[in-house]
């Protein structure tokens, strides 16, 4: 019996219902961080377990959803990096159907590969929005030593992004895939696409 | 509970237009320098959101939200006023550091883009109940249950808040170290994170039971128990803006 | 006339070892009370999600024989539409709040739009539904704001607004204190005196005595009794099921103390007083 395509519209309520919770736990993740003084954001813990729930349209429907509603109801800039996160829960849910998360070396890649795409997604609006700075203290210092050295803007914020972006979305991923890892049976089944009813 | 909001309760015009209408003027407020260039356009159109900020009896509540942005405006002045690419034409000098006509130049170009971002925005979120923004969506056929999404959202994450504290108490109590080195606080993290993490997931297979039996998979066509104005002033509205910006795109193509 | 056909029902969960269900056959008829009483794991939940459906379409597994109520087959029936003929209302007050809307009429509302009902007659079904529950002046409230008993009277209020024939109840109050809990059994009382079918699974065997035409007593996803609460009650091997009697059962058992008029033991207070009261006079 065929497995369901990853790229199925059908959305069920459960992972419908999920996608709030999912950007409870990005909310709840940052406070957290917050909380510890951590030196991430760890603010896409729930867009990634969705999308290993899930798979990635559930995961980008959660990035975008995230952005729009903080955007509404926190900081409007927000908005505009709602492609961002969708790209993160896009990739994310991907690799992991793809079977990358079975291993530690995959999980990590995956991080990396997320990182890359949200640096990849957020250097043009940075560009065309801050002139390419993030906002980021850190980062925003690595980008003026470049600019200042007579990089080229589009490199100068790309690496800003990405030196922000690496450290944070690869421990992002391996909190959530050690969630994930540790969820009951009894949850994850109700996302998963191939159960059929069988005749008793 | 407070749902997430940042609508201020006033009884003015704009507070009364169509939520649609505003989300429409964002669009023009955003694009429409963006097509025609210049600083002029920006500074025209960013006066015209902050006459209507006025006008809505809210622009007090902007500055709180812009206070997240003036770090960045400043950072960005001081870097491009020192390092950007082409400057040479000094503007004034702080010590023995300099800065460039043509860097504060494009950096006063970014903040007015900014600015005219947020004002814009700021008169949509202000001025409009998340709620109401969302059925007037759905009622131009955004799909229901992504409605239903949307909305569950706004009162979900304070209901998650809430437990946070209550968390991060019963964490304590048991004796988990929550400052400290790096690793201690790393490690803080998970015992935090997994509560809420499984609590959640277990109200999403009770809420995702309790939806189904109120039908919520139901392929009748829906009906609503609240309806959306659309005025005449608001068709109006939309039609200017709706000339402004192919105006612009005219513009933009004709030069 | 029936309302409700179960036939060789067997259910198991996907990933379980054994069945949750293993062949329960039963009927119950228009207007009855049936409480279900059982130890953990005896399948009561599973069987009121196989009356609505939830069973087997939300869980798949695996599903055999039939269920079906108010003439309609569950297994090949939608749970959009099978809501329309029997409701459920669930343990947990909060989780089953939808979270979407900001009053508790609108609240109601939720799943009246979500089937296509007329406006003006939604609002009569709303307007009913929370006078039937005692809730009309919380009409304008925030429903996270609710108490615990006031957010499961939503709840039912919610359901029955959908006017299903039958009210299926999973531990309606077990997560409520006693206030709330008598809140929420005067209303499932007075809507089953205006003629609704009620199955309510319960722990609290004093209300299962008190309400119930018949009660189920379920052990491991088979029926050991379906009879009248006198009887069951009455049986010596409850405990070997893992239920209590209600406690005047429990006390008569003690005392000896049996019914006049049926030589059972007595369920309720009433009947236990007088058991208790003759056997003290001879």
């Amino acid at each position: 019996m065929e497995k369901k395509s990853m790229w199925s519209f059908q959305i069920s309520t459960s992972s419908l219902v999920l996608i709030p919770a999912a950007v409870g736990i990005n909310y709840l993740g940052k406070l957290f961080a917050g909380v510890l003084k951590l030196p991430l954001w760890l603010d896409a813990i729930g867009t990634m377990l969705a999308a290993m729930l899930s798979g990635p349209i559930v995961g980008a429907l959660c990035g975008i959803i995230n952005n729009v509603i903080y955007g509404l109801t926190i900081d409007p800039i927000s908005f505009i990096y709602a492609l961002t996160n969708m790209g993160i829960g896009l990739a994310v849910g991907i690799m992991a159907h793809k079977g990358w998360l079975n291993h530690i070396g995959g999980v990590i890649a995956c991080g990396c590969v997320a990182a890359v795409v949200s640096a990849v997604i957020s250097t043009p609006i940075n560009v065309a929005f801050w002139g390419g700075q993030t906002g980021n203290v850190w980062g925003d210092i690595v980008y003026a030593y470049f600019i200042a050295h007579a990089s080229p803007v589009w490199v100068a914020s790309f690496i800003d992004e990405a030196v922000v972006d690496i450290p944070d979305k690869i421990a992002t991923v391996l909190i959530a895939y050690g969630i994930f890892k540790g969820l009951p049976r009894s949850l994850t089944v109700l996302y998963s696409n191939d159960n059929q009813i069988e005749k008793l | 509970m407070k749902s997430l909001s940042l609508f201020v309760e006033k009884d003015t015009t704009i507070h009364r237009m169509n939520p649609i209408s505003k989300i429409i003027y964002v669009f023009a407020a955003i694009v429409i320098p963006m097509l025609i260039g210049n600083h002029a356009s920006a500074l025209l159109v960013a006066l015209l959101s902050f006459m209507l900020l006025l006008w809505a009896q809210v622009f007090r509540k902007v500055i709180p939200l812009m206070g997240f942005s003036i770090l960045i405006l400043f950072s960005i002045v001081v870097i491009q006023g020192m390092y950007k690419e082409g400057n040479h034409t000094p503007l004034f000098t702080l010590g023995s550091i300099v800065f460039y006509q043509e860097g504060i130049w494009f950096s006063a170009e970014i903040c007015l883009q900014v600015l005219n971002m947020l004002e814009a925005f700021s008169l949509l979120v202000l001025t409009t109940k998340p709620p109401d923004l969302i059925e007037s969506l759905v009622s131009k056929g955004l799909s229901p249950k992504f409605g239903y999404v949307l909305s569950s959202v706004l009162q979900i994450i304070p209901q998650m808040a809430t437990t946070m504290e209550t968390i991060i108490d019963a964490q304590r109590s048991r004796g988990m170290k929550m400052e400290g080195n790096l690793l201690t606080r790393i490690r803080a993290f998970f015992p935090l994170i997994g509560p809420v993490v499984m609590t959640s997931l277990i109200s999403v297979k009770e809420r995702t039971m309790a939806l189904e039996v109120r039908c919520f998979t139901s392929k009748r066509k829906k009906t609503f128990l609240n309806v959306q104005q659309v005025t005449l002033q608001d068709k109006i509205f939309q039609g200017i803006m709706a000339i402004c910006v192919a105006g612009s795109l005219l513009w933009r193509f004709v030069r | 006339m029936k309302k409700i056909i179960v036939n060789d029902l067997k259910y198991k969960y996907p990933l379980a070892q054994t069945l949750a269900l293993k062949g329960l056959s039963f009927s119950v008829e228009a207007g009855e009370f049936i409480g279900i009483v059982g130890e953990n794991l005896s399948g009561k939940s599973t069987l009121c999600q196989a009356l609505v459906g939830l069973v087997p379409h939300f869980f798949k597994g695996a599903y055999g024989g039939s269920v079906v109520v108010s003439g309609i087959e569950v297994a090949t029936s939608e749970i959009a539409e099978l809501a329309l003929k029997v409701g459920l209302v669930f343990q947990n007050p909060f989780t089953q709040v939808t979270g979407s809307k900001l009053t508790v009429y609108e609240e109601i509302a939720f799943g009246l739009e979500n089937v296509g009902i007329d406006r003006e007659e939604m609002k009569d079904q709303i307007d009913q539904a929370l006078h039937l529950l005692d809730i009309y002046k919380f009409k304008d409230r925030n429903p996270f704001d609710l108490s615990g008993g006031q957010m499961q009277r939503m709840a039912i209020a919610g359901i029955i607004a959908m006017r299903p024939e039958i009210l299926v109840l999973d531990e309606p109050t077990s997560q409520l204190d006693p206030q709330g809990a008598e809140e929420v059994f005067k209303a499932i009382q007075k809507l089953s005196k205006e003629g609704m079918t009620v199955i309510m699974v319960e722990h609290k065997m004093e209300k299962i005595a008190q309400y119930s035409d018949r009660v189920m007593l379920l052990h491991q996803g088979e029926i050991i009794d379906f009879d009248t609460p006198g009887k069951v009650f009455s049986r010596a091997d409850l405990m070997g099921y893992g239920v209590n009697a209600p406690i005047f059962t429990q006390i008569c058992k003690g005392l000896g103390a049996q019914n006049q008029t049926n030589a059972l033991y007595p369920v309720t207070l009433d009947e236990a007083y007088a058991a208790v009261v003759k056997t003290g006079h001879e």
